[in-house]
């Protein structure tokens, strides 16, 4: 079986992020009334396996041992059907407010 | 003959100025090798370079952490070699779980590009050897240099004094403003446990001659001539 998995990085609570608190900063610079900000990354991947008890042990491994780093960061999962990793529900990409205007 | 590895990641960029400072120590002869193909038998240290290995994706040193040659690096550090990561070689040895903590983005998000003054906290490491309490000054240019650890790890590595360097200011205050990146109490480079691996931010390969500004490296990477006396290997358990 193929399967997609969409696994999200995050760096921990307790961890301070930097570029979060920056990116706060300049939404309340547009006048935005923001509570707090905290950034990831996504990661996309596509995979062969037996089941979905065995891709999700290889999710877990892809996880701890290399996208996030246990130290600093936590990692979730969510399974998508897609092989491309979108979604059904399209995202607000900035082509989709471009055509918008 | 003193023998040292320079390992080159894609991405590394100081292993030629360690060659060059290391060529400047008498008794020390210097080999690049490929990270797919290092075989490190036969050297007495293995040093890991700054730059930017597999040009930071993921994280800094998460990449070169799988590579054969951080395999080889892990056997040789077990075995008792002396290991030195500077910069971006301290991220991978951090990424490889040589060394504990890990280093995250400059806390002000700025690459930092400085001379800095730096405290030696810890002689239990044959490269601060005869340092104890020196201010050494030296170069850094880092982007991801805030070091971090849990409360936990951190107590154990200022009891175990695996703190090993400090940035502080010329008279060796530990105070905020001599702090370039946000590095927890300061935390400038760490040891382990046995005291083999040494990882610090700053670059001793860039300060070893007058003419360059500084030799407070030099007095560093010297010390690897003791890598040959039977002190010199991992005797701090």
């Amino acid at each position: 079986m193929r399967y997609t998995a969409r696994i999200y990085v995050r760096t921990k609570r307790e961890v301070r992020d930097p570029q979060g608190e920056a990116i706060l900063g300049a939404l309340r610079s547009l006048g935005l009334d923001v509570a707090s900000v905290r950034t990831g990354k996504e990661i996309v991947v596509t995979f062969e396996a037996a089941d979905i008890a065995a891709a999700g042990e290889a999710v877990r491994q892809m996880g701890t041992e290399l996208l996030a780093n246990p130290v600093i960061e936590e990692f979730q999962v969510e399974w998508t059907d897609a092989a491309d990793g979108s979604r059904e529900d399209k995202p607000f990409t900035s082509t989709a407010r471009a055509r918008g205007r | 003959m003193t023998r040292v590895a320079l390992l080159r990641y894609p991405g590394t960029w100081s292993e030629r100025d360690f060659q060059h400072a290391f060529s400047l120590v008498p008794g020390v002869e210097t080999e690049i090798l490929w990270h797919e193909d290092a075989d490190l038998r036969g050297f007495d240290a293995a040093i890991v370079p700054g730059g930017f290995s597999y040009g930071d994706y993921l994280r800094a040193g998460a990449i070169a952490k799988i590579s054969p040659a951080t395999k080889a690096l892990r056997r040789f550090a077990d075995d008792g070699g002396l290991v030195l990561g500077s910069c971006n070689g301290f991220q991978i040895l951090c990424e490889a779980g040589l060394l504990p903590g890990a280093l995250l983005r400059n806390a002000g998000l700025e690459y930092r590009c400085d001379w800095i003054h730096i405290r030696v906290e810890s002689d239990r490491s044959p490269w601060t050897a005869r340092l104890f309490g020196e201010i050494l000054r030296m170069p850094i240019g880092h982007g991801e240099g805030c070091f971090v650890a849990d409360a936990d790890t951190i107590a154990s590595l200022e009891e175990n004094g695996q703190v090993v360097f400090r940035y502080t200011d010329q008279r060796g205050g530990a105070t905020l403003d001599a702090n370039p990146n946000g590095s927890t109490a300061n935390i400038a480079g760490v040891r382990n446990a046995a005291g083999n691996v040494l990882g610090l931010m700053p670059h001793p390969e860039r300060c070893v001659e007058a003419l360059l500004g500084g030799t407070d490296g030099y007095r560093v990477l010297a010390n690897v001539s003791r890598a040959l006396e039977p002190a010199g290997r991992a005797v701090y358990r």
